[in-house]
């Protein structure tokens, strides 16, 4: 994407204790580690100027991610790699910049993203059943939280075709679940609801599960950047 | 770092990010490096704790110490506590997440009396005794500091130490002296009885407290080595005492999430009702230099967007003008918006005004109190209607719309006239708006009315004066009610309820403390909270302990009666709050620090010196 901003793309990560912070949070969190790395950035015109950042995608609270990212607008004359440096001196541990670099792709491109889901039940091989019991269904209910017009409703949808790719590993204490979900504007699967399809089946309560965003991806399965 | 066992459960709380530490500027410490911790707690939530200047300053001062590591504790929310007495995790504290049972000390900070409660549950969350004679060991000694401890005496049985006045040396003072005690394995009474040679260090149980019959205190008599009269302490420089160049950051939004710089402590103005006023004497200003370098590290290190200026009334600072186009300079360029609350209806510049018009709008508030000038002068708040018409003319004019006036119900004297005053002073204002040819077209005024419930304190000219009581107070909010005929005045007030039970508290003695206990036991917690206060519960403890609350609060004191604060000596005399308070009973007011001396006392605690003079 070219245009006559400068523009640029930060991708970071927002792992352990940081996944607590909700996005507003890490909104906020964000623009003050760019005013203590004195990084030149451009602020809104208008009568409250704030500075300009836009977030892809929101992250759920408890989740981790390895590919966050955040569109700024550089203003003053600094290297991408020193921009990278400063912010990484500054912000908090958990959040860590991974690139710097000019936006390629439209944030609405993004159509898919890859999450790792660990899951730590006392019945590793139960559980392992269940879930694979679960996937060869043809369909996947869940209960899906909607808006109808301003009413906030529930309703039942099929996320089966929302699953684009499966696959399951079982180590001594764990079971890890590696899903490739849609994602984007129109049809964005929070991986935790199939957790949710999973807990009307199995009866243990997931207590240390942990979900880390890896990847996302545009329609034609290139790597967003 | 959280252990696994209190990290599963975040998941099941809402904002998790209170407990997990971890902020930006937080002070990490290799624990087997330290000699002393120190858990500073702040009995209400994160959001309001982490807002305590305080708390910063404290936190930083004893951080810088090699030997010691300071770590922050809050009241977990009530869903946080339940799941953590389900799961058996006890209180801990944020930097290490160590259970602060097994800390040296633990310091509370005491900002309001309805937070006394929390005080409690913390401990029973930390595994502790309440009482300070069931906590036998050296550690921990359990600290409160705070304004509320210029009469403690309601929770004097829970507490091992009171640190009246300014904590930035005793603390450091108190620590030299706790590591020394330790290392020679000395008991805990061996340890209090050195503490209580310290200056400014008030140590409860070595006072005895005598009742008459009726109720009223008949002696408070020291033993060990307990001095007569506690003094608070002060801190005399404030341009070379300690003020921290970080704060924490913190993830989630607390409610004063800013820089804060402050500017003076203390206050000239002598208003009667308020104990800030009285309690924070003498006035001690900091230079302006100083305060501009030191709201410029804070800006630097935490990256906030705004920068506060801190002060019990910030136009009273000689400096200001000075100070604000310092800050201005860098400031603005870097889009770094600059507050100044707390300014003046009386001393509101034009030129002050022509700076501020630079930053971002902020409400316009003003605090007459009282409806009519009379009452105005009993409470010596020396503020004219003229002159709440004239800053609101030239506001109107700069374009603010909004008005809040603060105004407190329940004040020594008062009569219904005093509160359809209240009523007219908004109408006042409000027409003013309509006379203003220049006023934005299509915009209405607004104006609220905040009323709040007059509560007499310690240390204040109004120490003997009954509080009105809850029948009243209705009573005239209903009258203030009537005489509102615009829905462009909007009113508002406290709940007379927790103004009852903050006035008991406040003015109470020893006795107070069972009922504390019982109210606690009965569940009472987080009590300035509307949605968490109880008043049956705490009337259902005052019933079982057989204290009648109205004694504490709607009983006029004799000047002859011994006041359970007498042994503290906050340096503002006892004959001159009797003469204020018989000034106020003949509507007389005086004048403010600058314009002539009262005496007050105060300034010698600082060797004679005060910034008013």
């Amino acid at each position: 994407m070219q245009n006559e901003f400068n523009d640029i793309r930060i991708f970071f990560t927002k792992t352990d204790m940081t996944k607590y912070i909700s996005h507003l949070d890490l909104m906020r969190c964000m623009g003050r580690a760019i005013r203590r790395a004195g990084i030149p950035l451009w602020y809104t015109e208008g009568y409250n100027p704030h500075l300009f950042m836009t977030f892809a995608r929101p992250l759920s609270l408890g989740q981790e991610s390895l590919c966050e990212c955040v569109d700024v607008r550089l203003v003053g004359e600094m290297t991408l790699k020193e921009v990278k440096q400063r912010l990484n001196d500054a912000l908090p541990p958990g959040i860590t910049i991974v690139s710097v670099a000019k936006p390629v792709h439209k944030a609405m491109e993004i159509a898919s993203a890859d999450y790792e889901i660990t899951l730590r039940p006392d019945d590793v091989a139960g559980l392992k059943a269940c879930i694979e019991a679960h996937y060869a269904k043809p369909t996947i209910t869940v209960l899906k939280k909607a808006k109808q017009g301003r009413r906030k409703i529930e309703k039942e949808v099929d996320i089966k075709p929302n699953v684009l790719s499966f696959r399951l590993e079982q180590t001594d204490d764990a079971l890890k679940l590696f899903l490739r979900l849609t994602a984007g504007i129109d049809n964005n699967i929070n991986p935790s609801l199939l957790l949710s399809a999973l807990e009307e089946d199995f009866p243990e309560e997931f207590v240390q599960t942990s979900i880390l965003k890896t990847k996302i991806y545009i329609a034609n399965g290139e790597v967003f950047s | 770092m959280l252990s696994k066992q209190q990290e599963a459960l975040l998941s099941k709380v809402q904002k998790p990010a209170r407990y997990t530490g971890g902020e930006l500027n937080s002070v990490v410490k290799d624990k087997e490096k330290v000699k002393f911790r120190y858990a500073f707690c702040f009995p209400d939530t994160y959001e309001i704790g982490m807002s305590h200047l305080g708390m910063k300053i404290l936190y930083g001062l004893v951080n810088a110490r090699e030997d010691a590591w300071c770590e922050r504790v809050f009241a977990p929310g009530t869903d946080m506590e339940e799941e953590m007495r389900k799961a058996g995790v006890p209180l801990f504290a944020l930097e290490s997440s160590d259970p602060i049972k097994d800390f040296d000390m633990i310091a509370f900070t005491l900002q309001y009396e309805l937070c006394y409660t929390n005080v409690l549950n913390m401990l029973d969350l930390a595994g502790l005794p309440l009482r300070s004679k069931d906590r036998t060991d050296l550690m921990p000694i359990v600290v409160g500091g705070g304004p509320c401890v210029c009469n403690p005496e309601p929770i004097a049985d829970f507490f091992d130490i009171f640190l009246p006045g300014e904590g930035e040396e005793v603390t450091n003072e108190l620590i030299d002296l706790f590591i020394e005690h330790k290392e020679k394995g000395s008991t805990k009474l061996e340890f209090l009885r050195e503490a209580a040679k310290i200056e400014g260090v008030y140590v409860p149980a070595f006072y005895d407290v005598t009742y008459h019959e009726d109720g009223t205190i008949e002696a408070v008599t020291p033993k060990e080595t307990a001095p007569a009269k506690v003094k608070k302490r002060i801190i005399s420089d404030l341009d070379s005492t300690y003020y921290p160049d970080k704060f924490v950051v913190p993830f989630i939004e607390i409610v004063h999430d800013r820089s804060v710089a402050e500017v003076f402590r203390g206050c000239i103005r002598g208003c009667r009702f308020c104990q800030a006023g009285f309690i924070y004497r003498p006035i001690r200003e900091k230079s302006a230099a100083v305060i501009d370098k030191q709201a410029k590290s804070l800006c630097d290190t935490s990256g906030y967007d705004e920068i506060s200026l801190c002060s019990l009334s910030t136009s009273d600072y000689t400096q200001l003008e000075d100070l604000v186009k310092k800050l201005f300079s860098w400031a603005l360029p870097q889009k770094i918006n600059v507050a100044l609350p707390s300014l003046r209806v009386d001393n509101f510049s034009e030129e002050l005004m022509e700076e501020l018009k630079k930053v971002r709008k902020s409400g316009l508030t003003f605090a007459p109190e009282a409806g009519t000038q009379r009452l105005r002068d009993v409470i010596n708040k020396n503020v004219t209607e003229e002159e709440v018409m004239n800053t609101c003319a030239q506001a109107f004019k700069g374009g603010w719309t909004s008005v809040k006036l603060y105004f407190m119900m329940g004040l020594p004297t008062e009569t219904m006239d005093d509160i359809v005053g209240m009523a007219d002073l908004a109408q006042k204002v409000v027409n003013l708006y309509y006379q203003n040819p220049d006023r934005p077209k299509g915009k209405a005024v607004s104006v609220s009315i905040s009323v709040a419930s007059f509560i007499p304190k310690p240390f204040t000219p109004f120490q003997w004066e009954p509080q009105d009581t809850m029948d009243n107070l209705v009573k005239k909010q209903k009258v203030l009610l009537e005489n509102v005929h615009t829905h462009k005045i909007q009113v508002s007030w406290h709940q007379s309820h927790t103004s009852f039970l903050e006035g008991v508290l406040a003015r109470g003695d020893r006795k107070l403390c069972d009922v504390m206990e019982s109210a606690y036991r009965k569940g009472c917690k987080f009590d300035s909270w509307d949605e968490h206060f109880c008043f049956e519960n705490w009337m259902a403890a005052f019933e079982e302990c057989g204290i009648d609350p109205t004694f504490y609060n709607n009983r006029k004191r004799e000047f002859s009666e011994i006041l359970p604060w007498d042994h503290l000596d906050y340096g503002v005399r006892k004959e001159f709050l009797m003469h204020e308070n018989e000034k106020a009973h003949r509507n007389e007011t005086t004048p403010h620090c600058r314009l002539k001396c009262s005496a007050c006392g105060a300034a010698k605690l600082n060797g004679g010196h005060c910034d008013a003079k």
